[in-house]
């Protein structure tokens, strides 16, 4: 008499589930990006605009047309072909041609993602391996440095602070190129941004506001970044090295904050985090003191990539398996 | 003062403020009862009347000598229609009694006792006699649970007055209603266990009970050390691990119980049921429970005959939309979702819930992307994305060393997964799996 509904659905608690998704999660971090982006925009010109354009509608073309080609379910509305597309260009010399952006962003989604079986599957980090391979291939394009729009230095090209040092240049070298007259205004301009690199690493200051808002909503875990970035400047100061800039110039904070963070590609385990964070930056000092390259941060973060499967056997004590306390008896 | 709690854990919506206001209502006196011959986790009672028999409201109507087990009582007088097998709300047939009420109300109680003046293992047998379970959702026999072995001590009983479960205000409802009787009820258990401390763990968010259970101390208390806890409002808060490490600070071993850390947990209800077990001699035959949900017109809570069948409170006791798409015994995130309204309610059933189609939403499952959401929502401090890697790969012993049993299945993970994967259940099967698995390497005597 009473039971008037058609047929009950029965499912495996629990009932309700948290609003938050992976579309939602992949949304939060190209919010993050954002100001990156703009400040790649400001500081040398439009033409990054359209960059960052191609990269993302590369990425998200390839995913889509990839897995209709496998007759796979799209995936292209969870936004993580975005983010790749994204964080590609971001990584890209800010005069970059539009078909290498399109190649290596085809490439990152293709190659480094697709083929492992998509969002969750690949072992290292598509944008990185991305532009690892264009490095590779094309690395004319990808150490032709634009000069900052914003600079007070007069010049058509320009190296980067790291390449400056690499040359074999001296910190002195290094203000000289952003005008800069003293160590204060050398950190303060390296700060803002207002520096040679590529098109969303510059500016620590926009990479930490995105950063905040990545922490303020518990999006990332702050564990790897700090271990990068703090061994980073360490090791670069046991070197001999300006500490400070070795942070501030080239990749290490976008690196730090969003690619050392990637879920998929690092550990999940705390101590996992740590570790990662820690190798990754050692790595890059390495790589940028006794390699053949100005910058190491691309490298860094993808050896460690390689043995995140390792590093999440570090899990943490588990509840129950402490050490029964001595019961004092009565 | 900060309220205590645990690491990990979720803040699911609460959805208490639909019930939480609304006294308890008892039901009128069904025209039937369909009452489980066997509501406890242990051995399977044997029915002691017949088809035609008369029976009397807290009657004993089935039992078995063994131990773990609690005794059965008829929740009306009435008529034995039959003895059959019904679907129950653990999703499994097992013989019930159907009982045609006659609308007297004779009953056959036991003496009331004084427990204080007997000795502990007498009020041990009268809780057995009254067929007291947990009623928590657990439903593992109270006389078992009180009586620990004796190298065993037992320094702290908790009332647990968390309950953390969505939309569930039952627990609370009793604790404002019906305080003295909580408090009765937990002295008792203290003494029974030989407790020197009594807690009463309440969330913040229904502080207000409290005051309300503090003020009952002193007359009830008989003596017992007793104090009111408040504790962060949190899922799960009222998990019995959870609860225990927050009021004393220590961890359950894995593999242990509770009272290898000398902490016994108590539901509000069973404390309830304690109390009229002994003051007042009554069996086990009804109890109260949340009926709420987006698909319920009528939220509230409700005393009923234990075998009350949810379907017979509709429409009179309960209101329902068309629109029902899931009806789940308990709360949300432990409960069980039913196949129809035709069962009964037990001794276990702290809720009811019916929920809308908008409610029951199906998703597709992701990937895993790893992003660690399970192991922060974890109180037991696992990491469910790596079991559940080492589940789809069939390598149990992974799974089993990086923890899988000792995950005690809150849910919290499948709540919290952006990827919409079912932790939970895919340990459920991981844990039975496993066991199979050792029960036959310890038969091939590996």
């Amino acid at each position: 008499m009473e039971n008037k509904s058609p047929r009950l659905v029965l499912s495996p608690a629990p009932h309700f589930v948290t609003s938050m998704d992976i579309q939602k999660t992949m949304g939060m971090v190209v919010i993050a990006l954002l100001p990156a982006l703009a400040g790649g925009v400001v500081f040398f010109g439009a033409h990054v605009l359209l960059v960052t354009l191609v990269s993302v509608l590369s990425a998200v073309l390839a995913e889509y047309l990839f897995r209709k080609a496998l007759h796979r379910e799209p995936h292209v509305q969870d936004l993580s072909a975005v983010v790749t597309g994204l964080l590609l260009a971001l990584v890209l010399p800010p005069s970059s041609p539009l078909w290498m952006a399109a190649v290596g962003s085809a490439f990152s989604i293709i190659v480094a993602k697709e083929l492992f079986g998509g969002l969750g599957g690949n072992f290292a980090n598509p944008a990185l391996v991305g532009r690892a391979v264009l490095l590779m291939s094309w690395p004319a394009y990808m150490t032709r440095w634009s000069p900052s729009l914003r600079s007070a230095v007069d010049a058509t090209t320009s190296a980067t602070p790291l390449g400056i040092l690499k040359m074999g240049g001296t910190v002195a070298d290094v203000m000289k190129s952003v005008g800069a007259s003293s160590r204060a205004q050398l950190y303060w301009q390296m700060f803002l941004g207002n520096h040679g690199g590529s098109i969303g690493e510059t500016s620590a200051l926009l990479l930490l506001i995105g950063a905040a808002f990545l922490v303020a909503t518990r999006t990332i875990d702050l564990r790897a970044p700090v271990g990068m970035i703090i061994t980073t400047f360490v090791v670069s100061w046991l070197f001999g090295q300006d500490p400070v800039l070795a942070v501030l110039a080239g990749g290490v904070l976008l690196g730090a904050f969003f690619m050392a963070t990637d879920y998929v590609t690092t550990p999940v385990t705390p101590m996992g985090k740590w570790v990662f964070g820690i190798g990754a930056g050692l790595m890059t000092v390495l790589i940028r003191r006794l390699g053949n390259f100005p910058e190491g941060v691309t490298y860094g973060i993808l050896f460690m990539n390689v043995i995140s499967p390792y590093l999440d056997k570090l899990i943490p004590r588990k509840y129950g398996y402490v050490k029964p306390v001595k019961k004092v008896t009565a | 003062m900060n309220a205590r709690t645990f690491r990990g854990g979720i803040h699911p919506p609460e959805n208490k403020e639909w019930t939480k206001d609304i006294p308890i209502e008892r039901i009128p006196t069904p025209a039937s009862v369909v009452i489980p011959l066997t509501q406890a986790i242990g051995a399977q009672n044997q029915p002691l009347v017949k088809v035609g028999d008369h029976v009397l409201k807290g009657q004993l109507i089935g039992d078995v000598q063994a131990c773990p087990a609690a005794s059965v009582h008829a929740s009306v007088t009435g008529k034995v229609k039959k003895i059959e097998p019904v679907l129950q709300s653990t999703l499994r047939e097992a013989p019930a009694v159907f009982i045609e009420a006659d609308g007297t109300d004779e009953t056959a109680y036991m003496e009331p006792m004084d427990v204080f003046s007997h000795a502990p293992a007498e009020g041990i047998q009268r809780l057995r006699d009254a067929g007291v379970v947990g009623m928590g959702g657990a439903s593992f026999p109270t006389d078992v649970k009180l009586a620990p072995p004796p190298d065993k001590p037992i320094e702290t009983i908790i009332a647990n007055g968390s309950e953390c479960e969505p939309y569930l205000t039952i627990d609370y409802r009793t604790m404002l209603e019906s305080p003295a009787d909580v408090v009765e009820g937990l002295a008792i258990a203290a003494y029974l266990v030989g407790a020197k401390r009594a807690v009463v763990a309440i969330e913040e968010n229904k502080a207000d009970a409290l005051p309300v259970i503090e003020h009952e101390f002193a007359a009830h208390g008989h003596g017992v050390a007793m104090e009111a806890m408040l504790v962060a409002t949190k899922y799960p808060e009222g998990g019995e691990k959870m609860l225990i490490q927050v009021v004393t600070g220590r961890e359950i071993p894995s593999k242990g119980l509770p009272f290898d850390v000398g902490a016994i947990c108590q539901n509000i209800g069973t404390l309830k049921a304690i109390k009229e077990a002994c003051v007042d001699g009554k069996p086990l035959i009804e109890r109260g429970f949340t009926a709420a949900g987006g698909a319920c017109l009528t939220p509230k809570n409700l005393l009923a005959p234990i075998g009350t069948l949810v379907s017979d409170l509709v429409p009179n006791v309960i209101q329902l939309k068309d629109d029902v798409r899931k009806v789940i015994f308990g709360g949300p995130m432990m409960g069980v979702a039913v196949p129809s309204m035709q069962i009964p309610i037990v001794k276990g059933t702290s809720g009811v819930l019916f929920f809308t189609t908008a409610e029951t939403r199906l998703y597709a499952e992701r990937h895993c992307i790893r992003c660690g959401r399970c192991a922060d929502a974890c109180p037991a401090r696992l990491m469910p994305m790596l079991m559940n890697a080492s589940l789809d790969v069939d390598d149990l012993d992974h799974a089993d060393a990086i923890g899988l049993m000792d995950c005690f299945e809150c849910g919290a993970c499948s709540y919290n997964c952006p990827a919409r994967i079912p932790l939970t259940q895919h340990f459920k099967v991981g844990k039975d799996l496993l066991r199979n698995k050792r029960a036959k390497e310890a038969r091939d005597g590996k």
